[in-house]
Order: structure tokens, then C-alpha cells, then sequence
């Protein structure tokens, strides 16, 4: 496993982080004691194929779903013993998300739901930012239609500016481009890279494509609920290795 | 396709809990209604023959000689005879009244006609001994021993009661006296008809102008007479029961309209692995059935619980209650019609459901998108009802006609529904908008106006109790305010107590003061006066005194007397005739003779009244001769009479006045308010089942976007508080709609109704009712959604994002 000498902040953290479900002899082991640090500032790619786990590991870091064992840290806060008033609160304050689909709120305009979270959370809206990130995400004359007027690459970069706008400590997204084709994945793809260039944020993509990976700046590989693997900058020879060397 | 139909009512057996309940409520009421009516016919019409059963003929409609004659004649004859009906006298003990009028009936001397049910005491044996009735005896303080004297003046008759005995509440009586006593009541006795114990032949011959029929006919027609009077307490009922399966209907329309939206891709799939549209339709109106089915038969269950628990609890107060019964025929009606009422509402939502094209499954799932919106073709078949409803309601205000008046209601109501899913969604954005703007307020208001016909169904089941129950309780306090006029007409004066033949104590205005509930007293002077040597007091009315109810004037000029119709026909019968013919009086005061102009009227009591000259003229030295009396709001009528009654007595005066008619007449308003307010409660209860269903159902759909907002940082008590407030923007716009609609309407049923019979009719609003209903339907709404949205801030936001 290689990590890099980069990384000067860490953004989120996961120490024998388990998660089981069910019981007996039903019992399901969706991660079983991942240990792992994400760097701040970095766009990482979080893969594996179907049932791997890594939508539970997105949930669990997320502070979406609790862990059965072990901690999580997110923005240097421990999420065990947070209530589920005090993690949502903390939601809120430090974490964006951009999910696969029912990403926007079907009665609430581009612009209204890029907004929502700073209206849930009663804060000012700085119009500066908004501005930018809608500049950004090129959605200027996109801002007054209702979601089913857009496009899917469009619905996904309304999501993306609405992660984006509160200035997270970290942007979650699970599958972002699973329902688009490749056009727009790429586009979707490429604005993930520029939130992470040119607006500095830290953002974790749960995906199980090629594709998309190669577009993040380090690539976790994780099967059967354990990480496999943390490359940094990989080239994609070295991430099929990594991916193909656990099937194998 | 059966296996089909039976997983998916097994799998969605929780949604249809709520529809269910609509249907179960509306059958049960259905049930519970025939078993109290049934239960009531059969304890009225049991007794209904009693009082003739020892004889085989009965004398109807006889004229009063006939009944002279006939009574007489069977004296005379030895065979027994009885006449039906009751006087309506006033009863003293001790001088002191106990009421202002009872009614009495006959008891017969003769065994075989005893038809009364002896509680305690044993039967009359000579003319002035009387049985009471146990209840009234009770209320009265009247008991075995007592001696009554029943009427007043020279027909007055003394009687000892004997006996208690349990009346029958019809053709039951207070007192019942042997016929020689009850005769003497002449001026106030009604025979209805004649129980028989002689010839036809003798009957026919002593009694031209009646019929003589058999008792068993006699009976049968006085048990149909009841039957009818219970029939239409029935179809009363049946008219609220409809209106609550109306309520229904619309719940049940709208649940499975919910429900079908939502199973869209499993339809979709079917039709996809080859299930025609035909068997689609088929297999989801089995549902409805099955549901109807169901409900229909819980509802029979919980209606005959319900009916046997309510007979048994009104049989407690109220001993006519027969035994707890339905007829097959209403039970099977019942459930009948709450089958086809579910069937019926679930007709609609199953053709639009099942126009779904077999590739909607194969479509990437964007979510439920269940956004209907209103055709332009309702909006305009919803203005065009409108206005014509409108329109008729105008003409039937013009016109004072109400059938008019009812289609026009009708129809108006039924434009108010179409334009629903664009006007209340309008509404909800206003009033969301003026609740103020956070987040939690948009995205309520925004939830709630997401599905315009949806919301507009949910609303238009509160609206139509709301709007009913705003329209009957304004209607009846405009009607009572009308009454109000009518009674202090009627009855300017609450209590009078005013000297019969010596002057009252110059301090009873005082101690009537005292009395408990009245609000003012005062004294009138005036003098005795003697009209052939009977005594007639005349009392002084400078100006209108302030215990005069109403405008009524009752002031009068000089020289003239005003006399009550009571009065006049006390005074001898030559004297009387003069005050007809000439409107004349000639009074004797101090010797001398002094002829007065006379006015008749009534409502003031057993006094002439004159002007402070004319009194002044007839007598130098006045003395009190009246008191009246203005009771205060809200007092037992009982009570102030008996407490009036007390001094009255003690004065040797006699006492009258309108306020136990008043509260009688109000009791009646009252009673009927409450009777009908409690009806339309439970159409406003299944629309509340509906909102409550719409929300719950609702969450079940929204579980991915409300897990999405969780994800966002909406908390769960914002998450529970945004449910609230749609529920209570819901209700909020039903009611103030409904509230609206209601003084609407209400003001034009006075116009038609009222304003037929009086003219000059306004409209009152009884604001605190109509507030109070407008405050319960809300707040209701609000209780509506505590389960509701407790189940959707349950659900984690990692298991909603799961949610398919």
C-alpha cells in the first residue's frame, strides 16, 4: 500500500471501522475494521465492484449511517456519541453530497435547491460564492428551471453546486455519474476535478468505473468490506493491477 | 393473475388501513342508526294501544258535546268508557304553584280500563283522587298524600294523589284524574278519541260526527302514526349518514389514487410479462372489492357493538327504549352500500392506472412522479358550475324558493370541488406565504401544493364538513336571533307575579330581587279595581321599565286599559262580550264608576294596565299590585319558577311570565344544534382519517428525497415540524374555505328560509362556535400528521437512500 508524503491534512478518518447488519445467523459484514485516512484538498476515488461495501464506507464516513465498531472522524469531530440531531447539525456545517439520482427536490428550482442546505441551516447566503459556483458549474441561465426540466448532467451539476456552495470540509458523491452517459459523465467528471483544483475542496466518489477513477487524484480499492489498496496518483496500468490483483 | 391480487393485498394490506377505516365508520354509522331507530319504534309504539285495550271500539275525532254525551252515556249505561287526550292546566300544592301547566289525562274508575302501570300507591276510587306521573312527582317534589289543585279560578279541582305510575312518553300525562274532574278543564281539554266499551250502534247515534273503528285498527293506526314520526328522524339521520359516505367516498378515491400512483412500475411490469389491460383493471377493482368486502363487514360488527352499547345507554335515561334490533333488510343495505361506495371510488383512479404503457418499466427510475395537473377542460366545467350555482342561489334569494335553493347549493359546492386542485393549492401558497418564510414553512408549503389534485381531494373532505357544520350553526343562530324577536314579542316579560284580590307586600320586589337568576325587579302600583264584584287589578306604566324584553311597547294612553286575552276571558261572560264588541270597560273604584277604552294583548300577566293619570283618577293611594321580572341569561327555568312560585304563594299572587316557553323554545335550538353539529363530526372525522392517510402515504413515497434532505442537514424535529405544517396548511385552507363557503351559504339559507316567513332578515355569526370549529378542524389536521411524521423521522437517512 503507498500513500503519499503529500498529504498535510487529513479530512476524514476511519480507524477498525465496522459495520454489520442483522444478526445471527443473518448477519451481514458490510466493512469489516477499515482503516483509513483521507487527505484534504484531494479528489479520491473510493472502488469496487457491487457488494464490496463502498456505499456503506461513503455512509458510514458521511455520518449517514453509524458504525457498528471502531470510529470515524470527519473536519477532526469523532462522529461516535454524536445524537442524530447533533450529527445532522454537523452534516449540515461540514459535509456536501452529490448522490447517483433523486439528488434535487422535484418542486424546488436549480437555483432554490443549490440554496437549500443554507436555508435548512439558516445561513446567510453568500452571494459571492454562489455566484462562483455557478459560474463555475456553468448553470447561470439554468438557475429558474424545475429539475425535470434538465438534463441528467445538468440535474448532477445543480447537485454538485448545491454540495459545493456551503464550503464543506468534505463532498461525498455515490455513483454521481451512474445514470449519465458518457458525455456527460465527463462533463460531471470534470467539474468534480475543478471543485477540487480551483475551489480547493476535498471530494470522496464512490464508483465502481474505470473511467470515472481516472479522473480522481488517489484511488482506495476496497473488497469484501477491507481496503485493499490506497494508490496516489496512479497511472491506470497501476490501478488495473490493483483492481485485477485482488479478482485474480 | 390471482396470486398476483393476493400477494399485492397482502403486501399492501398497511395502505389500506386508513380507507378502510372510512368505509368502516360510514357502514357502522349506517347500522348504528337503524339499531337505534329500531329500538326506539318498537319502546314508542308498545304502549301506544295500552289505553284502550280493555274495550273493542274506539271513538275517533268526536266533537266535545259528543264526548259529554258519550262519557254520560256510559255512566248511565255501566260499561266502560275513556276518553284520550290531556287539558293543559296549572298545578298548586299550598298555594303555591308547581307549574305553569301540566297536562292531565283520565284514569279511568272502571278496573278494565286502568291501563297505567302502577309504581306505588294504588288507582283513584272517587273523583278527586288523582295518580301523577313518578318523574314528574320526583321533579315536583310531589308524593303519595299530597293534595294538588289542578287550574285556577272557579274551575280549579283539588285532587289527592294516590298514586305513581310510569307514563309512557306517548300518551302519557303528568296527572291523570277521573273524568268528572278532568271535564271541569274545559277551556284548555283535548279529546282525541273516546275509548269505547258500548254498542257501535249507541256510539254511531251519540256521536254523529265521529267514526267508531275497532281498538286493533285504532292501534294500528296510532302505531303507524309513531313509526312515521320515527321514520323521519331516521331519513334526518340518513341525510348525515349519506354526507359522511360522501366524506368517504372521497378518501377512498383518493387513497387508492395514491396507492395506484405509487405502483405504477409494478403495473407497468404486468403488462410488461403480458397481463392484458383488461385483466389489469380486473385484478385491482378485485381489490377494491375485497377491501369493500372487508370494511363493510367490520363495519356491521362495530356499528351492531356500537348501536347495542348506545341503546343500553340511553335506555338508562330514557325508559321507552325497546330492545336492541336491526332488520335484515337495513343491514344488508348498510353493507351494500358501503361495498359500492368503495367500489364506486375506486372506479376512476383503477381506469387511469391501468392506462399504463407496458414501457414505463423499463424507464430508469426518476422517482415516483405523481404530478397531476388540473385539465383545462375541469376549470372549465368547474366555472361553469359555479357561476350557475350561483346563479340559482340568486334566483332562489330572489325567489324564496328551496329547491331552488338546494341545487343551487349543490352545484355551487360541486364548482367549489372541480376548481379545487387549482384553487387550494393557490390558497395553501397564500396562507404558507403569510406564515412567514423559513425553510421548514417552504418546503411544507412546497409539499403540500407538489400534487394539486391530490390536495385537493384531501382538502375537499374537510371542506365539505366544515362547510356544513359553519352553514347550520350560523344558519340556527340567525334563525334564533329571528326567534329572539318573535319571543320578546311573545313574551316581553320573563316572570310576572301580580295580586289576585289583596295588594302584595311592599317588600316582595326586593326579595324577588334576591332570588337566584334574576337579573331586575320591579314594582308596579296600582289599584283593585271591582268589574261585577270579581276583582281586577290595574297596574300604572309611566315609561317602559328596563325588564321589558324587546321594542314592544306597553306603555298605554290615557284612559284606556290594556287587557291580556286571559283576563278578559275571566271576567263574566256579559262583560266580556262588551270588551269584544265595544272595546269597553266599566270599572268600580271607591264607589265609583269609570268606563275605559280597552286594548287585548297578552304577555304581562293577570293585570290591566293603565297611564299614572288614569290610575291617579281611579285611586289617590295606590298600592303594589305587580312586580316583573327579568331573568339573567342562562337560568334554570325550573328553578326561578319554583322559587317565584314560593313567594308568589306566600302573597296570595299569581304568578306567569314567557321565560319557561324562552328556554324551552332555546333548549329545543340548542338540542338541534348540538344533534346536528355532532353528526357532521363524523363526516369531519373521516376527512381527518383522509388527511392523515394522505400525509402517511405520501412519506412513503417521499422516503428517498425526505432521506436526501436528512442528508442535507435537515434535522428531525425540522423533518416532523415541515409534516405538521402541511398537515395544518391543509386543514388550515379546508377550513377557512370551508368556514367561508359555509357563512355563504348560510346567509342565503336564512334568506330563503327564514326570510320567507320574516321580513328584514340578517345574518348572525355565532363567532365563537364557528371559531371553535374552525380551530378543532385546524388543529385536527395537525393531530392527523403525528403518526405520520414520526414514521418518516424515523427512517435513518443511510435506510432512506436505500429506498426503492
Amino acid at each position: 500500500m503507498t500513500t503519499t508524503s503529500l498529504q498535510a491534512r487529513t479530512a476524514a478518518s476511519a480507524r477498525g471501522l465496522t459495520r454489520t447488519y442483522g444478526s445471527g445467523d443473518n448477519t451481514v459484514h458490510a466493512l469489516r475494521g477499515v482503516d483509513l485516512d483521507l487527505p484534504a484538498g484531494r479528489f479520491t476515488a473510493i472502488m469496487g465492484p457491487s457488494g464490496s461495501g463502498k456505499s456503506t464506507l461513503m455512509h458510514c464516513l458521511a455520518g449517514l449511517d453509524a458504525a457498528t465498531e471502531g470510529s470515524v472522524s470527519v473536519a477532526g469531530r469523532d462522529l461516535a456519541g454524536l445524537d442524530d440531531t447533533a450529527l445532522t447539525l454537523f452534516r449540515r456545517e461540514h459535509i456536501g453530497f452529490v448522490f447517483q439520482a433523486f439528488n434535487l427536490l422535484p418542486m424546488l428550482t436549480a437555483g432554490q435547491n443549490i440554496l437549500l442546505p443554507l436555508e435548512l441551516a439558516g445561513r446567510e447566503v453568500d452571494r459571492e460564492r454562489y455566484e462562483q459556483v455557478v459560474g463555475v458549474l456553468g448553470l447561470a441561465d439554468r438557475l429558474g428551471h424545475l429539475p425535470s426540466q434538465l438534463s441528467g448532467g445538468q440535474q448532477q451539476r445543480v447537485a454538485i453546486a448545491r454540495a459545493l456552495v456551503t464550503r464543506p470540509d468534505i463532498v461525498f458523491a455515490d455513483e454521481p455519474t451512474g445514470n449519465l452517459d458518457s458525455e456527460a459523465s465527463a462533463e460531471v467528471l470534470g467539474h468534480l476535478r475543478r471543485s477540487v483544483r480551483e475551489l480547493g475542496m476535498t471530494v470522496v466518489m464512490v464508483t465502481h468505473e474505470l473511467d470515472a477513477a481516472a479522473y480522481a487524484d488517489d484511488v482506495v480499492v476496497i473488497h469484501d468490506g477491507a481496503v485493499t489498496a490506497h494508490l496516489a496518483d496512479p497511472s491506470q496500468d497501476a490501478l488495473v493491477a490493483a483492481l485485477r490483483g485482488r479478482r485474480a | 393473475m390471482r396470486t398476483v391480487l393476493l400477494a399485492s393485498m397482502r403486501h399492501h394490506t398497511r395502505r389500506y388501513v386508513a380507507a378502510s377505516l372510512a368505509v368502516v365508520i360510514g357502514v357502522a354509522f349506517v347500522v348504528v342508526t337503524g339499531v337505534l331507530t329500531g329500538a326506539t319504534r318498537s319502546g314508542l309504539t308498545a304502549d301506544a294501544g295500552a289505553p284502550v285495550a280493555g274495550v273493542d271500539h274506539v271513538v275517533t275525532m268526536p266533537g266535545d258535546r259528543e264526548v259529554t254525551r258519550l262519557m254520560e252515556a256510559a255512566a248511565e249505561g255501566g260499561f266502560p268508557a275513556m276518553a284520550v287526550g290531556y287539558a293543559m292546566e296549572p298545578v298548586f300544592r299550598d298555594g303555591i304553584q308547581l307549574t305553569q301547566s301540566a297536562d292531565v289525562s283520565e284514569v279511568s274508575l272502571d278496573p278494565a280500563l286502568q291501563w297505567q302501570t302502577l309504581e306505588d300507591g294504588r288507582y283513584p276510587a272517587s273523583a278527586d283522587e288523582a295518580l301523577a306521573d313518578l318523574n314528574r312527582a320526583k321533579s315536583s317534589g310531589v308524593s303519595i298524600g299530597d293534595v294538588v289543585r289542578i287550574g285556577s279560578g272557579d274551575d280549579a279541582a283539588d285532587v289527592e294523589v294516590v298514586g305513581l305510575v310510569d307514563s309512557p312518553s306517548v300518551g302519557g300525562a303528568s296527572l291523570y284524574v277521573p273524568w268528572q274532574t278532568l271535564q271541569r278543564f274545559d277551556g284548555t281539554l283535548w279529546v282525541s278519541a273516546v275509548a269505547w266499551g258500548g254498542s257501535t250502534a249507541a256510539a254511531g247515534e251519540l256521536a254523529p260526527g265521529a267514526s267508531v273503528e275497532t281498538s286493533a285498527d285504532w292501534i294500528a293506526a296510532q302505531q303507524a302514526e309513531i313509526s312515521r314520526g320515527v321514520d323521519i328522524i331516521a331519513i334526518l339521520a340518513l341525510l348525515f349518514v349519506a354526507i359522511a359516505l360522501f366524506v368517504g367516498a372521497l378518501v377512498i378515491a383518493n387513497t387508492f389514487a395514491i396507492l395506484f400512483a405509487q405502483r405504477m412500475r409494478d403495473f407497468a411490469l404486468l403488462r410488461c410479462v403480458g397481463v392484458t389491460k383488461r385483466q389489469l383493471r380486473r385484478a385491482v377493482r378485485l381489490e377494491a372489492l375485497a377491501l369493500g368486502l372487508v370494511a363493510s363487514t367490520l363495519g356491521l360488527l362495530v356499528g351492531g357493538a356500537l348501536g347495542v352499547a348506545l341503546v343500553g345507554l340511553v335506555g338508562v335515561w330514557f325508559d321507552d327504549m325497546g330492545g336492541a334490533s336491526l332488520s335484515p333488510l337495513w343491514a344488508g343495505a348498510a353493507f351494500a352500500v358501503g361495498v359500492l361506495v368503495t367500489v364506486g371510488a375506486a372506479w376512476l383512479p383503477t381506469r387511469a392506472a391501468t392506462r399504463v404503457a407496458p414501457l414505463a418499466a423499463l424507464r430508469p427510475d426518476t422517482g415516483v412522479d405523481v404530478r397531476t395537473a388540473a385539465g383545462r377542460w375541469r376549470l372549465v366545467l368547474a366555472l361553469a358550475t359555479l357561476v350557475g350555482g350561483s346563479a340559482l342561489l340568486a334566483v332562489s334569494v330572489a325567489t324564496t324558493t328551496v329547491p331552488v335553493m338546494l341545487a343551487g347549493g349543490a352545484l355551487a359546492f360541486v364548482g367549489v370541488l372541480l376548481l379545487g386542485p387549482v384553487l387550494v393549492p393557490a390558497l395553501v401558497r397564500l396562507v404558507g406565504g403569510l406564515a412567514g418564510r423559513g425553510p421548514v414553512r417552504r418546503l411544507a408549503t412546497g409539499n403540500a401544493v407538489r400534487n394539486p389534485r391530490r390536495t385537493a381531494t384531501t382538502a375537499a373532505s374537510l371542506l365539505v364538513g366544515v362547510t356544513l357544520t359553519t352553514a347550520v350553526l350560523t344558519g340556527l343562530a340567525s334563525s334564533r336571533t329571528a326567534i329572539d324577536r318573535d319571543m320578546d314579542e311573545s313574551y316581553p316579560l320573563d316572570a310576572t307575579v301580580t295580586a289576585i284580590d289583596a295588594p302584595l307586600p311592599a317588600d316582595l320586589a326586593e326579595r324577588v330581587a334576591a332570588v337566584d337568576g334574576v337579573d331586575d325587579a320591579v314594582a308596579l302600583d296600582g289599584t283593585l279595581a271591582s268589574v261585577r264584584e270579581q276583582s281586577v287589578p290595574l297596574v300604572a306604566l309611566g315609561s317602559q321599565p328596563g325588564v321589558v324584553r324587546g321594542d314592544r311597547r306597553l306603555t298605554t294612553p290615557d284612559g284606556v286599559v290594556r287587557l291580556s286575552y286571559d283576563l278578559v276571558e275571566a271576567l263574566p261572560r256579559a262583560v266580556a262580550e262588551r270588551v269584544w264588541a265595544d272595546r269597553e270597560l266599566t270599572v268600580v273604584t271607591g264607589g265609583r264608576e269609570r268606563t275605559l277604552r280597552v286594548r287585548t294583548g297578552s304577555g304581562w300577566g293577570q293585570a290591566g294596565i293603565v297611564s299614572p293619570a288614569t290610575l291617579a283618577a281611579l285611586d289617590p293611594a295606590p298600592q303594589p299590585l305587580a312586580v316583573w321580572v327579568r331573568a339573567a341569561e342562562g337560568t334554570d327555568a325550573e328553578d326561578l319558577s319554583g322559587d317565584l312560585a314560593a313567594l308568589a304563594g306566600a302573597a296570595g299572587a299569581d304568578l306567569g311570565g314567557g321565560y319557561g316557553n324562552r328556554s324551552w323554545v332555546y333548549l329545543q335550538v340548542d338540542i338541534m344544534t348540538g344533534a346536528v353539529v355532532g353528526l357532521l363530526a363524523i363526516a369531519i372525522v373521516i376527512a381527518l382519517v383522509g388527511i392523515a392517510n394522505t400525509l402517511g402515504l405520501s412519506v412513503l413515497e417521499r422516503g428517498r428525497e425526505n432521506a436526501l434532505l436528512r442528508a442535507m442537514g435537515l434535522t428531525r424535529t425540522q423533518l416532523r415540524r415541515s409534516m405538521a405544517a402541511e398537515g395544518l396548511l391543509l386543514s388550515t385552507v379546508a377550513t377557512l374555505l370551508g368556514t367561508a363557503i359555509g357563512i355563504v351559504f348560510a346567509w342565503v339559507g336564512v334568506q330563503v328560509m327564514v326570510g320567507a316567513v320574516v321580513d328584514d332578515v340578517g345574518i348572525t355569526v355565532p363567532v365563537w362556535q364557528v371559531a371553535a370549529v374552525a380551530v378543532t378542524a385546524s388543529l385536527a389536521g395537525l393531530a392527523a400528521c403525528v403518526v405520520p411524521a414520526r414514521k418518516a423521522a424515523r427512517v435513518t437517512p443511510a435506510a432512506g437512500l436505500a429506498l426503492d
